[in-house]
């Protein structure tokens, strides 16, 4: 179980993260709303620290997550997988060699950097690969593939982790509504299947109504909403994307919601 | 201004409009160019004091160079060989000796020379090598965006400054004392001054390395160690190689200068001829080392560009 008690960043003057409460159990998938700036991606980060809380508490069980360093914080990353927007692959090396980076934490020094990687490893990595469908690009270079490719791999490698929680920090804004599709499922398989919390940021509204079993709703810093997706009405939705409502509610823009024969709603002019 | 065919809401509104974009990037810009203006004037100023008082200082006066110019011929007539096109490929004689005129005259000592020169560039390599795997340990601390602190970034960037900053023959002067004449002195020297120079130029290409595959090695939990070898190094190799090749190429010359304080290579050989003879041998000499240093930029940038072009396909 994961648990965030009053948490709070701040930079400079700004409140990104506000005294955030959440509790969440294991197994769960969780999609954090908001507008850009909301302090969605901040929340996230905070969560694996790669940025460090100004204030307040995350515990992990009985540990508090907040207050790990060095070789106990590179434990708990490796424990919390995190996919992001824009991948973070290591363009030059092979695909099979970035998924198998998930794996450093448990490997000898000597190991890694001689990059020397064990047959039941490499093994391990081709696995998580073909269950997203990537295995046969596992000697090219990540840079050659496409964006969904991309994040698909780097889903994989989040797998290689074997992690118990998997953060994505905006999975799916940079990919086409197909690509999205297969990337959302794929996270959702893997909550399904292997009872991994999955916490995952997103933009538009029904991406996160049709996977998540929870909503939470962020506001300038705050978490303004907490509730299962039915609870989420219009009128709330509205309030918490504020301006960006519109795009947020319109489904043809990066969404997952793949138009079948119906027509496309016309995008309403800004 | 006005016949810039233009859609949406400022054409039309061509300056009576006091806020509309058109006029307030304009009047930026003029702002700008002003403001850049007293700073130009200011270099320019600047530059021309420098430059009068270097001329000053070094005496670099016409007259001086018209009367410093057939000076160099001269020298360069008292270095000319003697040869004679009757006796051009004379070998040697029944006794061994080779007849004045002839090439074989010339280049007398012609393997010693090319031992000489190959003793040049295995000093090259060795420092290059040396000098490159210093450079790269510690290029990742001395990168602002990449130092795990500031203690080693301090102490890694003052360190390659110091590398670099003290010139090589100074180094080789110090290491011939220390450890005694030959090339083991000179490839000391030179390994630390290419440590210094390729030490600053890696850092600067890890500091335009992308920070997110680093970002995300550091999500798997990686180290410090972990994410340079995996997040940074195969990103900035490319480019680590081609500046070490560049340096390789500096390093020759450098190598067959360095043996006129005794530290190894061609220069030594290049010393004895001027101080002991200044005559035909000094060009001999000089002709091989000429030709070694284009042999090696020439292959060295071959196999640069061979490389950049594998690696962007």
């Amino acid at each position: 179980m994961l648990k965030l008690d009053k948490l709070t960043r701040r930079f400079g003057d700004n409140l990104a993260v506000s005294d955030a409460n959440l509790t969440i159990p294991d197994g769960q998938m969780v999609g954090i709303i908001g507008r850009s700036g909301a302090g969605k991606s901040t929340l996230l980060r905070l969560l694996n620290r790669l940025i460090d809380p100004s204030d307040g508490q995350i515990l992990f069980g009985d540990n508090d997550i907040a207050r790990l360093k060095g070789k106990e914080l590179r434990a708990w990353r490796s424990d919390c997988a995190m996919i992001f927007q824009q991948f973070n692959l290591v363009g030059r090396l092979d695909v099979v060699t970035n998924v198998l980076t998930g794996r450093l934490h448990d490997m000898p020094a000597w190991r890694t950097v001689a990059q020397v990687f064990t047959p039941r490893e490499r093994a391990f990595a081709i696995q998580a690969l073909d269950r997203l469908g990537m295995a046969h690009t596992a000697l090219q270079r990540a840079e050659t593939l496409s964006g969904g490719q991309q994040q698909r791999v780097a889903i994989a490698r989040a797998l290689a982790q074997e992690p118990k929680i998997l953060l994505a920090d905006e999975p799916i804004a940079s990919l086409d509504p197909m690509n999205a599709k297969v990337v959302m499922d794929a996270l959702r398989d893997i909550n399904r299947q292997d009872g991994i919390t999955v916490i995952c940021n997103l933009h538009t509204l029904d991406t996160a109504r049709s996977y998540c079993d929870r909503i939470v709703g962020m506001q300038d810093g705050r978490i303004v909403f907490d509730g299962t997706p039915d609870l989420l009405t219009n009128a709330m939705a509205r309030e918490i994307y504020g301006a960006e409502a519109e795009e947020a509610f319109n489904e043809a823009a990066t969404s997952t919601a793949i138009p079948t024969s119906e027509p496309v709603p016309a995008r309403v002019p800004a | 201004m006005t016949d810039i065919p233009m859609r949406g809401g400022s054409a039309g509104a061509s300056g009576d409009a006091p806020f509309d974009a058109v006029s307030t990037f304009e009047r930026h810009r003029a702002e700008l160019k002003a403001s850049k203006r007293v700073w130009n004037m200011l270099t320019l100023g600047a530059f021309t004091i420098a430059l009068g008082l270097s001329i000053w200082i070094s005496n670099f006066y016409p007259e001086r160079l018209a009367e410093g110019v057939p000076r160099i011929f001269e020298y360069f007539a008292t270095i000319l060989p003697d040869l004679q096109w009757d006796q051009l490929f004379e070998g040697r004689d029944a006794q061994g000796n080779a007849v004045p005129g002839s090439i074989t005259f010339w280049y007398t000592d012609f393997w010693t020379y090319v031992e000489l020169l190959l003793e040049t560039i295995l000093m090259a390599i060795t420092a290059t090598l040396l000098g490159a795997a210093v450079a790269f340990v510690l290029s990742f601390p001395a990168a602002a965006n990449l130092a795990p602190n500031g203690w080693a970034y301090w102490f890694s960037r003052r360190f390659l400054e110091f590398c670099r900053g003290v010139p090589e023959i100074l180094l080789a002067l110090v290491f011939v004392f220390a450890i005694g004449i030959g090339p083991l002195a000179g490839v000391l020297a030179i390994a630390i001054h290419t440590g210094g120079a390729l030490g600053k130029l890696f850092a600067e290409v890890n500091e335009n390395a992308s920070d997110r595959p680093v970002e995300g090695i550091t999500a798997v939990g990686g180290s410090w160690t972990e994410r340079m070898l995996y997040g940074v190094v195969p990103q900035v190799m490319p480019n680590f190689f081609s500046y070490a090749m560049l340096r390789f190429e500096i390093n020759v010359r450098a190598s067959s200068i360095i043996g006129f304080v005794g530290a190894g290579g061609i220069g030594a050989e290049l010393n004895r001829v001027i101080s002991f003879y200044s005559d035909d041998r000094v060009l001999a000499v000089l002709i091989l080392v000429i030709l070694m240093v284009t042999i090696i930029d020439l292959i060295s940038e071959d196999i640069r560009h061979r490389f950049i072009g594998k690696e962007n396909f």
